[in-house]
């Protein structure tokens, strides 16, 4: 979660993706990183427990929306 | 007042019991607590435990770059003071923030895991009783305030310093009661073996504090056995049960009682015997990790999970699954104490968080002249 906006802050555009389990305490850590407007692209939970292809479908699903916080026409 | 005295008007007490709620509401308003009222602080009451040390205000004793905190000693005596210590158990208390950032899992962001840790402090040598710390019956329970206090200045140091809150940045799924306050003392009187400081090359006449990160505490019922490999059977079948396995091996703090410690002791063995033991014995097959779904490793975090799990690190099938799979790296991830009531073959098994292979990180208390 803090990876992505010190890449931000590197000047290297980044998403984080977790899951929405996990998107509280991500806004928690940007705020900790005072970034309280990062954005956070979320999956549903869980992954752990996902064979192949459902993780691929996870990542084709939420692949727009990590262009659109890039900026990035999709 | 002393007994048999009765109240007169000019007894009425210089504190507002009003006021003194109402500081304890705001206390708790703020987030600053762990759910329980904690004391008020002032600068002169802060000043009191800053002077039992000799270390400066300032200097930091864990940092957490990652979650841009730190703790300092000014804000571990703030934190003791809030948990209810007195100032005399500060130097108790900073040994233990010293030995949790040695021990490394707590600045490695543990205590943001879902695993839901709390550190343990296990306290040596003559600080217990002077400060009244409780090493005898009801060790892991209440009823003792150095106990509970200094453990409990850890926590708040946790959620106050380091901004570890639940629901926030403290991911636990479930957590344990230990994160309210987790301190135990050896009880060195009753053992016959040398305390844990002394193990590991401390002076008999030295304080210590040794912090370990756990997450179960599973006790042992054994009252009738005289034989120690049927007693160290028993404490290796529970440490190396299935749902204790997150990673590949796992570790484990035995808190023997003095009933369990004498009966290995007349029979001849020493802790490096016990812990050589369950080392060597620590087994499961193949087929009774695959039974539940660790029989494999992942490939970065050496993780158990399922051999057909997309992250699991490829591996023939076993020519026989009955073989035993080592579940402890080294006789390392196994530390004896002694704790607790002489009254009973009942003793405790601590998990410890992570694959352990090295010496515990036993700190010295430094207590000022």
């Amino acid at each position: 979660m803090a990876d992505g906006i010190l890449l931000e802050r590197a000047g290297v555009p980044a998403v984080s993706i977790c899951t929405g389990s996990f998107l509280l305490p991500a806004q928690a850590m940007a705020r900790a990183y005072g970034f309280g407007g990062f954005e956070f692209a979320t999956v549903p939970h869980p992954i752990a427990s996902l064979d192949s292809q459902q993780i691929e479908a996870r990542a084709r699903d939420v692949l727009p929306e990590v262009l659109r916080i890039l900026g990035l026409e999709s | 007042m002393p007994s048999g005295e009765t109240t007169t008007q000019n007894d009425t007490p210089l504190a507002d019991p009003a006021e003194i709620r109402r500081a304890m509401e705001y206390y708790a308003d703020r987030g600053w607590t762990d759910g329980l009222p904690v004391v008020p602080v002032t600068e002169s009451y802060l000043a009191e435990f800053l002077a039992t040390t000799s270390r400066d205000p300032d200097e930091v004793l864990m940092p957490m770059p990652q979650l841009n905190r730190q703790c300092t000693v000014r804000l571990a005596a703030i934190n003791a003071a809030l948990a209810g210590c007195r100032p005399d158990y500060f130097p108790v208390v900073l040994a233990a923030w010293e030995s949790l950032t040695r021990e490394g899992y707590a600045t490695r962001g543990i205590w943001q895991s879902t695993t839901g840790t709390a550190p343990l402090l296990i306290v040596n040598g003559p600080v217990r009783g002077r400060i009244g710390l409780n090493s005898q019956g009801n060790v892991f329970g209440s009823g003792f305030r150095a106990n509970a206090t200094i453990g409990r200045a850890i926590r708040l140091g946790a959620i106050n310093a380091l901004g570890l809150r639940p629901h926030q940045l403290d991911q636990a799924t479930q957590g344990t009661p230990a994160k309210y306050t987790a301190c135990i003392a050896e009880n060195e009187e009753e053992s016959p073996w040398p305390a844990l400081h002394a193990q590991f090359g401390l002076d008999p006449s030295d304080s210590a504090v040794t912090a370990m990160i756990i997450r179960s505490c599973l006790h042992i019922e054994a009252r009738h056995t005289t034989v120690p490999e049927q007693l160290a059977l028993d404490i290796t079948g529970t440490i190396s049960r299935t749902g204790a396995l997150i990673h590949e091996t796992i570790s484990a703090l035995v808190v023997l009682s003095p009933e369990h410690a004498r009966l290995f002791s007349r029979a001849g063995w020493g802790k490096a015997d016990l812990s050589e033991f369950i080392y060597q014995h620590a087994v499961r097959s193949r087929a009774e990790l695959a039974a539940v779904g660790k029989d494999a490793v992942a490939r970065q975090t050496r993780w158990r999970l399922p051999a057909d799990h997309p992250d699991a690190v490829a591996q023939e099938p076993p020519d026989d699954p009955d073989a035993p799979v080592q579940l402890i790296v080294s006789a390392d991830a196994i530390q004896i104490v002694v704790a607790g009531a002489p009254n009973a073959g009942v003793s405790s098994i601590v998990e410890t968080f992570g694959p352990v292979d090295r010496a515990p990180m036993v700190v010295k208390v430094e207590e000022k002249k």
